[in-house]
């Protein structure tokens, strides 16, 4: 396992009106966030939040390539992000669901306190299998085959890939002492991102290679 | 972090404790059990709410030492609320520095409120002013720094200290209004309600009248000689002779200041010192010794003088003499005078102060306890009596969240 402390490349907000970001997620050009009542997109070149849709968003936000998908108490929202309209919803694996991630036509769902990912069918909710962490994990996200997840246990926080058969730890990136990780995504390339909880903060972090 | 617990926080935040149980009603984790125990004493279980938070504080982590804080934050603050002052102080105060090493001023600076409230409720004013001191209430948000501004202005009404408790209360108002706590709003306008309340009753010239906790302030600026009956002492505006501790010499300088300019004959202020209903020659030699004694105490303030049938009161320099009586006169009223500075007495010494047996104190103490005159905490040794709190008591709760790195 390699262990490297975590090289955060730019921080955006806090963003008035949002308190907390929960969920991340990233469409190619916008950042994603959920605030609670919202959810928010933000232009990682500007770092001005661009637009936002009045949905409920408590936890993990994903996108699909089409749809963004939000945790919101008991369930999954399915959002068009053109028009903000929740298109289904789906139960969430139940109690305590944090970060949401979408790859290769099925949703991954970190529960926070149970340690544990579970892969979902994105149209039932049907739990298809679950690999289990040594942390309470926070936010989720694939990159090029690779699964990685964000850890937040008191103030202690990392972001670390694992293996996705074994749950074995491939890597840990450990963040400074009390700045947390609450949501995560991939930006497809050399970055992640990372919402900071209730310091109201996105923060872009580096992706070793 | 977890979806239900944020929407739960999130109602409970906005003032619907049933919406937040709904969320996480079935869970037992600790965050869950915290959120269950902040909704149920918001909505008045206090006893469940004391039970779920204990239990939340163990089922945090050894990581989630700032959540396990913010618990036993919210645990202090439900006792004290419930009155109960059996409750750790020393847990409190470690909670406070954990949240303060781990930047959570906001919860700190609460802590540290709650800290001073047990204080003044336990009657230790000069600890509770102490700490108020090393308390910045500006990272507070609206509805703490509200309860905040009432602990200031209970001290000032204490200490007779009007314009500053005006002051704090007007600060009160406006943060319980930005706060937008209807109950909060309500506390604060109770308290102020002290300020235009008599606080005790004033005789002058054989005429009485009401007089307002201001007016008790500044009576002796006005130049009059006060005899105080809420407090046993004797004083114009220079010098204060304490006379809580002589029941007898107050009791015959309270029956001259109130006949003054005329004076008291023998056999009333026998009747009114000694209890005596009919004055014979010991009761008359027992009086002159007495009045002998009131003389010397009061010597700088005040002469009595001898008249033909008694005795009267003529002051040095004050050109008015005025005394001063609660609005409703009590039962036991030297143990009330004792209480009334607002401190905490052990029953042993107030005895000793009253000159008066354990027994008859102790005796004293329980009917004015079930009157509802007086209040006690401690149990054996340990226990001491004060007055019920004034003002400046917020019965309603702020509870701290208690989110993991929420």
């Amino acid at each position: 396992m390699k262990r490297s402390a975590a090289e955060i490349l730019r921080e955006y907000g806090p963003f008035p009106g949002a308190e907390q970001v929960h969920g991340v997620s990233f469409d190619g050009r916008h950042v994603w966030f959920a605030s609670g009542d919202k959810l928010n997109a933000l232009d990682p070149a500007s770092g001005e939040t661009v637009r936002s849709i009045d949905v409920a968003a408590h936890a993990g936000t994903a996108f699909d390539g089409e749809h963004l998908f939000q945790i919101a108490e008991d369930r999954i929202q399915k959002i068009d992000p053109k028009t903000g309209r929740v298109l289904a919803t789906i139960p969430a694996p139940g109690g305590g669901d944090s970060g949401l991630a979408w790859a290769e036509g099925t949703l991954w769902v970190g529960q926070y306190r149970d340690r544990k990912i579970h892969q979902i069918d994105p149209e039932t909710g049907a739990i298809l299998r679950t690999i289990e962490s040594s942390r309470f994990v926070t936010g989720v996200t694939w990159v090029d085959g690779e699964l990685w997840h964000a850890t937040w246990e008191g103030d202690e926080s990392d972001v670390r890939q694992i293996d996705p058969e074994t749950g074995e730890v491939l890597e840990v990136l450990a963040m400074p002492a009390d700045v947390g990780v609450s949501g995560l995504e991939s930006d497809g390339g050399d970055q992640f991102f990372c919402g900071g909880g209730s310091s109201g903060k996105v923060r872009a972090i580096r992706r070793p290679r | 972090m977890d979806s239900l617990i944020t929407a739960a926080a999130r109602a409970l935040a906005a003032g619907d404790p049933l919406g937040a149980l709904k969320r996480v009603a079935l869970r037992d984790d600790a965050p869950a059990l915290a959120l269950r125990g902040i909704a149920m004493a918001q909505i008045g279980d206090l006893v469940r709410a004391t039970a779920l938070l204990k239990s939340a504080a163990r089922a945090f982590g050894r990581k989630e030492a700032v959540a396990r804080a913010r618990c036993v934050v919210a645990e202090a603050e439900i006792a004290l609320v419930s009155r109960d002052l059996t409750w750790p102080a020393k847990a409190l105060d470690a909670a406070r520095a954990t949240l303060e090493a781990h930047g959570d001023r906001i919860n700190a600076a609460h802590a540290r409120n709650v800290e001073v409230r047990r204080l003044l409720l336990i009657g230790r004013l000069d600890e509770a002013e102490r700490m108020l001191a090393t308390l910045d209430a500006a990272p507070l948000p609206p509805a703490s720094r509200a309860a905040h501004e009432l602990v200031v202005a209970g001290i000032a009404i204490r200490r007779l200290q009007t314009k500053s408790a005006r002051e704090a209360l007007t600060r009160a108002r406006h943060a319980a209004s930005e706060a937008d706590i209807p109950a909060l709003m309500a506390e604060v306008e109770r308290a102020s309600r002290l300020l235009i309340t008599p606080a005790a009753r004033l005789i002058a010239r054989g005429e009485q009248r009401p007089l307002l906790l201001e007016e008790i302030e500044a009576l002796p600026a006005s130049g009059a000689l006060v005899v105080d009956a809420c407090r046993n002492i004797v004083r114009d505006a220079r010098l204060a002779v304490p006379l809580a501790t002589r029941p007898v010499l107050f009791a015959l300088a309270r029956a001259l200041g109130e006949a003054w300019p005329g004076d008291v004959p023998r056999g009333v202020l026998i009747a009114r010192a000694f209890r005596g209903k009919h004055a014979d020659e010991s009761h008359r030699a027992r009086l002159r010794v007495e009045i002998g004694r009131l003389r010397a105490e009061i010597r700088t303030l005040a002469d009595v003088k001898a008249t033909k049938r008694g005795f009267a009161l003529a002051p040095r320099r004050a050109c008015e003499i005025a005394v001063l009586v609660p609005p409703v006169e009590e039962q036991h009223p030297a143990v009330l005078a004792f209480l009334a500075d607002g401190e905490s007495w052990s029953s042993s010494a107030l005895a000793i102060a009253l000159g008066a047996s354990p027994r008859t104190v102790q005796r004293a103490l329980e009917q004015l306890a079930a009157a509802g005159k007086v209040q006690s905490y401690g149990r054996g040794r340990a226990r001491r009596w004060m007055t019920p709190p004034v003002p400046g008591f917020p019965t309603i709760l702020l509870l701290p969240g208690a989110l993991p790195g929420d």
